[in-house]
């Protein structure tokens, strides 16, 4: 029951943030897939000629959902970065941690509280926006030739690389060390993450990535924030 | 409490794993800016040849210059003719680029514009690197991106509008194909055209592909090469005919060359006289043998010859060879002491080169047509004999790397390593990783060794204070003497403990835990009124 209570406040402090993300996402998805699909007959004219050598380029296409992609790409970055910095920056300015770490719950629960409501927070904006997109995009009278299954698992892809983007922010909101030591090192991990997972072609070595770095993360804030002063 | 120690024997390990992780990177990008300056300015430096100019050449010398910047050109018959190309005034373009040609005795046969010459030469099945998307591009096509990854589509089409898209599934190693109105329409996979998913069958791991329109049609057709197999997929008639299969080797992915294979229009690119050449290719397989596969009419061939130049007119199939002493005899090459003493022995001495004419009987047997021999003087260049042979900035640069990185490249062995860091693996992120490590490893230099004790005696004098279990002490050490300057950030890093002189022996002593290290006293109580302890020492 305290943990459903704790849990519903962080949902109410990451609303604004999630609808803030989902009405984004789907006004620039949304408007980016409908330009696309007005162009598509443009694609479906061959440029070939007969009897020549077909550069490689001429034959590989980004997906349908290519337009949406960026956006969806940074905002799923910055809605992790806002929502590691609402969660565990904020309170540390207004020096209001005391407040909410004295109530008769063990630290963990307030923790675990923090990183549901995100997850939730992430998954339900940017999540459900995706599926509706991907959904849309699916409908042969808009789009001929249906998305690949691959598509719609690189879009979770970004969910995910947003909440690596939260943990780290979070790992970084709680260091006690100065800014230009270590401070600073769980958002250069999350960054660095980002970069390896873009230099990986097959699903499972993106899928080992993140979980590695997940896992990393995860540990080092449960032991701070466990253990750390306030 | 439980969750708090367990998750702390974790915890410590995760933080230095990470904050290693970023140290080495940025010693890296650090590094790697380094050189990166020191390229652009060597760059700007570099002379533009340091060989003679053309007016201080003897005679002799400048015979043997022509002969070496002479293409080798053979005629059907197998005469050999020596084509040179004078070099143009810088100042014009304009004028038209002007070939001599030379028989074998160095006599002029006739000089003139290039493009008149009166000669027709045998062309050559070309490697198809420039037109073929190989492994390494399809690795990169499936990388994500904030885009998304990539997909293989052909259009088949009529009229210039596309009817049919058929999308490679790298995955599943099949083709599916989709009408311009959403239907689905089958898939295309090594046994041909199928309507359902569990006929289709795979059609191997990809190698590469080359793709062009014939003459009559503006849907691609594709010579698709697999581990194992070479196919040619026309999606326009959904026809996939096998045309090589290896069942004891694999072929190698970009050494596979092309003659008149393609219907292409006269005077396209890559394209060959019809009525001269019949349609050829030639593809290696990883057992070092050569297969020759020629149509008009159908045959196969095995060549015993390495890296043959193969084209085949409508009456003879001709290998060129072009080969040297430069490249040490295959019983040397396997050896790294009898390479070396090889290439100490030849050093200084000119070279020999020579191209080889062979006519191939039906059974793959060679007939030698013509030779010419030629000497080219060993080009002098500086002799490094130090132990690492990189230029002098990487090896001061990489003085700053982990020692690790040598002991790590000596566990796995060279086999391991040469595995790893096969053509084949381009675009795998290990194999980059692998690459930059072996660019910027220190190469067990000796600055690098001592510098790397300096660390570990400055981790020494700091730690000793600070320490609070010798394991930790000396783990530690160990850790900067395996990582350098990486090793040495991360461990500043990640100790920061406060230092007080201790009440009782008056030494410094660290805060991490409540005994001194020198003297066993406890930490006294703060005095009643003074909380400060620290202070008030």
């Amino acid at each position: 029951m305290r943990f459903s209570a704790l849990l519903r406040k962080e949902l109410r402090e990451c609303l604004p943030w999630m609808l803030l993300a989902a009405i984004a996402f789907l006004a620039l998805g949304g408007f980016f897939l409908r330009a696309k699909a007005y162009y598509e007959g443009d694609r479906l004219y061959s440029r070939l000629s007969p009897g020549t050598i077909v550069d490689h380029y001429q034959l590989t296409f980004y997906p349908t959902l290519n337009f949406t992609g960026p956006w969806f790409f940074c905002l799923s970055i910055g809605l992790g970065l806002v929502l590691g910095i609402r969660q565990f920056w904020i309170p540390h300015f207004t020096r209001t941690w005391p407040f909410l770490l004295h109530r008769s719950i063990s630290r963990k629960s307030i923790l675990a509280a923090k990183l549901s409501a995100a997850l939730i927070a992430c998954v339900i904006s940017m999540g459900s926006v995706w599926v509706g997109l991907y959904w849309y995009a699916n409908r042969p009278e808009v789009f001929p030739i249906p998305q690949t299954v691959r598509v719609f698992i690189e879009g979770w892809i970004f969910i995910m690389l947003g909440l690596v983007v939260y943990l780290g922010t979070a790992l970084s909101g709680l260091s006690t060390a100065n800014w230009y030591t270590t401070k600073i090192f769980g958002l250069v991990f999350a960054t660095f993450i980002i970069v390896t997972t873009l230099s990986q072609w097959t699903l499972v070595g993106i899928f080992a990535v993140i979980a590695v770095s997940v896992a990393v993360l995860l540990v080092q804030i449960f032991d701070t924030f466990l253990r750390r002063e306030y | 409490m439980k969750l708090k120690i367990s998750l702390k024997q974790i915890a410590t390990p995760t933080k230095i794993f990470m904050t290693l992780l970023i140290v080495l990177l940025a010693v890296s990008i650090l590094q790697g800016i380094i050189l990166q300056i020191e390229r652009t300015f060597a760059h700007a430096k570099q002379r533009p040849s340091t060989t003679k100019p053309e007016a201080e050449l003897t005679e002799e010398e400048k015979r043997i210059d022509r002969i070496r910047n002479s293409a080798k050109y053979f005629l059907a018959d197998g005469t050999i003719h020596l084509v040179h190309k004078p070099r143009r005034t810088p100042t014009r373009i304009d004028e038209p680029e002007i070939a001599q040609i030379y028989d074998a005795n160095d006599n002029l046969l006739w000089e003139g514009p290039d493009n008149r010459r009166p000669y027709r030469y045998l062309s050559w099945a070309m490697q198809l690197r420039r037109y073929s998307f190989t492994r390494e591009r399809m690795k990169q096509m499936q990388m994500l991106t904030p885009g998304f990854s990539r997909n293989i589509e052909i259009p088949v089409s009529s009229y210039n509008k596309t009817e049919q898209i058929w999308r490679y599934y790298p995955g599943a190693e099949y083709f599916k194909g989709y009408n311009t109105n959403g239907e689905k329409i089958g898939y295309i996979g090594s046994t041909g055209f199928t309507d359902s998913k569990l006929k289709a069958k795979p059609f191997g791991k990809f190698g590469f592909f080359t793709a062009w329109c014939p003459q009559d049609s503006v849907s691609p057709t594709l010579l698709w090469q697999t581990q194992r197999h070479i196919y040619q997929i026309d999606f326009e008639k959904q026809n996939v005919e096998m045309i090589f299969e290896s069942a004891d080797s694999d072929i190698e992915i970009e050494r596979t060359s092309l003659h008149a294979w393609r219907d292409l229009k006269p005077g396209a690119e890559g394209s060959s006289d019809p009525k001269k050449y019949r349609p050829l290719l030639i593809c290696g397989t990883e057992d070092g043998k050569y297969h020759l596969i020629l149509r008009e009419p159908r045959q196969q061939l095995n060549l015993d010859v390495p890296h043959p130049s193969v084209t085949a007119t409508k009456k003879n199939i001709f290998v060129r060879n072009y080969w040297g002493d430069v490249m040490p005899p295959a019983d040397i090459a396997g050896s790294r002491e009898l390479f070396d003493k090889w290439m100490e022995e030849r050093r200084g001495k000119p070279r020999n080169l020579w191209i080889e004419l062979y006519k191939v009987d039906n059974q793959g047997g060679l007939e030698l047509l013509n030779r010419y021999d030629w000497t080219v003087p060993e080009p002098s260049m500086a002799v490094v004999k130090a132990r690492d042979p990189r230029p002098a900035v990487k090896r001061y640069v990489s003085q700053i790397s982990p020692p690790f990185y040598d002991y790590v490249l000596r566990l796995f062995g060279r086999k391991f390593w040469s595995r790893a860091l096969n053509y084949q693996n381009r675009g795998d992120f290990f194999y980059s990783l692998a690459r930059m490590v072996l660019d910027i490893q220190p190469y067990g230099g000796v600055i690098n060794r001592v510098l790397s004790a300096l660390m570990m005696i400055f981790v020494f004098l700091h730690g000793w204070p600070r320490r609070a279990s010798w394991p930790k002490f000396v783990f530690w050490l160990v850790f900067v003497g395996l990582f350098n300057l990486a090793g040495l950030l991360t461990y500043l890093g990640l100790n920061h403990i406060a230092v007080i002189r201790c009440p009782v022996c008056g030494r410094r002593r660290g805060l991490a835990q409540v005994d001194c290290v020198r003297c066993q006293a406890e930490l006294p109580a703060p005095e009643k009124g003074k909380l400060d302890l620290i202070f008030r020492t």
